[in-house]
């Protein structure tokens, strides 16, 4: 088997045990309410409005029974999980949806925002690091690390504050929302066909190029608003890990070959600093996609987030709530194995298994 | 010691901290509280309470008022001595049940030092975000089904028949502090059981064991105090970063519990709205703006300086 997948067959058995431990943890919190509270999850859409508070206490009681609801905790949580691997999410009253359907329909979008700001700051941030490591104490390095460090401390929901008071007030370049609304009202199946969901991409196959243009119109602020802050923390470890490899001996024994210059840094140094950087980075996935679900938030981008805006203003909707914590676990452990493939990559001590 | 007061960002970052600590202190004295409107936020006096548009410094002092004609440099003042206790309060929290299990685990080791170090990596793969809506969503159907009659978070009638333990947990806690307790402990925990897994053979802890030491003698006596500096660090540049979390969150909505975001919630329409204006209303922007950016750089800054401070290699 080649070194590659045999690692990353590895790395994606890690990742049933994370979501075993986190579903286990989610479904004992659901525990702490009473059964009657957790048949709102088994609730189904089609729920007759004239029911009495009588039929609805017997419609539980009867989805209590069904679903074993008061059984103890390991049979319960077997058949939650049971339903969930199923794809049955519930329904969801404040969405009047059912939650899976509603989750997958906005992935792209959600997928869309975070692969725009991966693509700015992870390639910017490794090479910002590696430039400001390799002259540390130079101009170069003390503007670089004086941004970095003003980037970090500007929490990123004042800078979205900023930029619409600059951007789309007073010069109106940029835009919130996905789509302009004159150009969103236009947009049927028939004429525009949605091939991945994605409007970036679906304006150049469908032949709109203007459709494209427009949704970087309103990509353009939550992308650079979120890649800032990592960008800036993506540089402060690339850069001490730079700073780190400078000293090593190989580095030394390269000059005394003769390598120098450009060919010394990118070649020898900087690929030893992307292994702690990417690792960095993948021990943030979390809190990225929490960056996104508030970027989106502010940015009114209709995203995965949208799911549960409404029982974040305090309106009860367990299953929106509970299906989105899953599946927010589950983009994590995916963004965690796509920047574990990346790294696989770069790295030659994984990808070769004669050097390991 | 010397090192530290050496350089000028250790000095700025614990001047910071300073400077918000008496202002959290001293917020009695700087912007008495009413009786009739106890709480940060305060109605000035001099302009008609029905009149929506924030007043400018000018007009009512002493930083103008925000929509409402709520009192800005009130709320200013109030919402230090809350971000300060928020930040101070959840981060020890944090990094108390973090380093506690870390240490707990690397001491016992074997089977139960990985069970909490795969715990610790299964938690970081949960996004914050999702746990605070979470617990809210969890407090709010458990309260509502236990009978009671709720507004806004306060119960203002006991449900029939008495509330239970959980209940009770339920009412007294804040889902937002739980939330980051339950999902920040992991970088605590991992440092701590680094610092650990390199002390527990050395001399000192064995001879400590030859002597008959007890467990939580050698934890409590030998092991933390010597594995807690990294710790300290990050506790440090925590207190900010909770701060500005929460912040954040009240801004977009999903709690209500930060006078800071809700003071930027409440100006929102004023900064981006149709009327409104950054520079026309400056003030119900600029002040908790950099109330809320130089507390966190404080907090970072006096991070740097211990991590200098307690860095035994240089």
């Amino acid at each position: 088997m080649p070194p590659l997948l045999k690692y990353l067959i590895r790395r994606a058995l890690v990742m049933p045990i994370s979501a075993f431990i986190i579903s286990l943890a989610l479904y004992g919190g659901v525990m702490l309410t009473p059964a009657e509270v957790r048949a709102d999850l088994y609730m189904p859409s089609n729920l007759n409005q004239n029911l009495t508070e009588e039929d609805i206490a017997r419609l539980k009681e009867k989805i209590i029974t069904r679903y074993h609801l008061r059984d103890p905790f390991p049979m319960q949580y077997a058949y939650w999980v049971q339903s969930i691997v199923l794809g049955e999410w519930g329904y969801s009253p404040s969405l009047k949806a059912d939650v899976l359907p509603a989750l997958l329909q906005r992935t792209p979008a959600t997928v869309e925002l975070a692969f725009y700001s991966l693509l700015l700051f992870v390639p910017l941030g490794l090479l910002g690091g590696g430039l400001a490591g390799w002259r540390k104490n130079s101009p170069e390095d003390s503007s670089l690390r004086l941004l970095a460090f003003i980037s970090t401390s500007l929490p990123p929901f004042i800078l979205a504050l900023m930029m619409l008071s600059f951007f789309y007030i007073g010069l109106g370049w940029f835009a919130p929302g996905r789509l302009s609304n004159a150009l969103g009202y236009q947009l049927t199946p028939e004429n525009f066909r949605a091939y991945t969901g994605m409007y970036t991409l679906d304006g150049l196959l469908n032949g709109r190029p203007d459709v494209t243009l427009d949704a970087f119109r309103h990509l353009a602020m939550p992308v650079f608003t979120l890649s800032l802050y990592h960008w800036a923390t993506l540089t402060r470890i690339t850069r001490a890990s730079m700073v780190a490899q400078r000293g090593q001996e190989y580095i030394i024994a390269a000059r005394a070959r003769g390598i120098h210059g450009a060919r010394l840094v990118w070649k020898h140094a900087f690929r030893n600093t992307l292994a702690p950087s990417l690792t960095s980075l993948t021990l943030s996935a979390a809190s990225l996609l929490t960056g996104v679900f508030v970027v989106e938030i502010i940015y009114v981008y209709n995203g995965v987030s949208f799911v549960i805006l409404r029982a974040m203003q305090g309106i009860p909707d367990a299953p929106a709530v509970l299906g989105f914590s899953v599946y927010s676990v589950m983009l994590v452990l995916g963004l965690m194995f796509g920047l574990d493939v990346l790294q696989a990559l770069a790295d030659p001590r994984i990808r070769e298994e004669n050097l390991a | 010691m010397r090192r530290f007061f050496s350089r000028w960002q250790n000095l700025l970052g614990l001047g910071l901290v300073l400077f918000f600590g008496v202002i959290a202190l001293a917020a009695p004295i700087l912007s008495p509280q009413s009786e009739k409107e106890p709480g940060a936020f305060q109605r000035t006096e001099g302009v008609k309470r029905t009149k929506r548009e924030p007043q400018p410094p000018e007009v009512v002092a002493p930083l103008g008022s925000l929509p409402g004609q709520l009192d800005v440099f009130h709320a200013l003042v109030w919402g230090t001595r809350d971000a300060l206790t928020f930040g101070l309060q959840v981060t020890l929290a944090t990094a108390l049940f973090g380093v506690l299990l870390g240490a707990g685990a690397g001491l016992v080791g074997g089977w139960f030092n990985s069970l909490v170090l795969r715990i610790a990596d299964s938690f970081l793969s949960f996004p914050l975000i999702a746990g605070v809506v979470f617990l809210e969503q969890l407090w709010l159907n458990a309260i509502t089904a236990s009978g009671g009659v709720f507004f806004r978070g306060q119960m203002i009638q006991e449900p029939v028949g008495g509330i239970s333990p959980i209940e009770w947990l339920f009412l007294h806690t804040d889902a937002l502090s739980v939330t980051i307790i339950l999902f920040s402990w992991m970088p605590y925990a991992r440092l701590t059981n680094a610092m650990v897994a390199v002390l527990k053979p050395t001399e000192f802890i064995q001879a400590a064991q030859a002597l008959g030491a007890s467990q939580a003698r050698i934890l409590f006596r030998h092991l933390i105090p010597n594995a807690v500096s990294p710790a300290l660090v990050l506790a440090a540049r925590d207190v900010g970063g909770m701060v500005v979390l929460q912040a954040t969150l009240t801004f977009i909505g999903i709690s209500s519990s930060s006078v800071w975001g809700t003071m930027l919630a409440m100006g929102r329409d004023w900064v981006i709205g149709p009327d409104g204006g950054i520079f026309r209303y400056w003030w119900v922007f600029l002040p908790t703006t950099l109330a809320l950016t130089l507390f966190g750089v404080g907090w970072n800054l006096l991070g740097d300086g211990l991590s200098d401070l307690l860095d035994p290699r240089e």
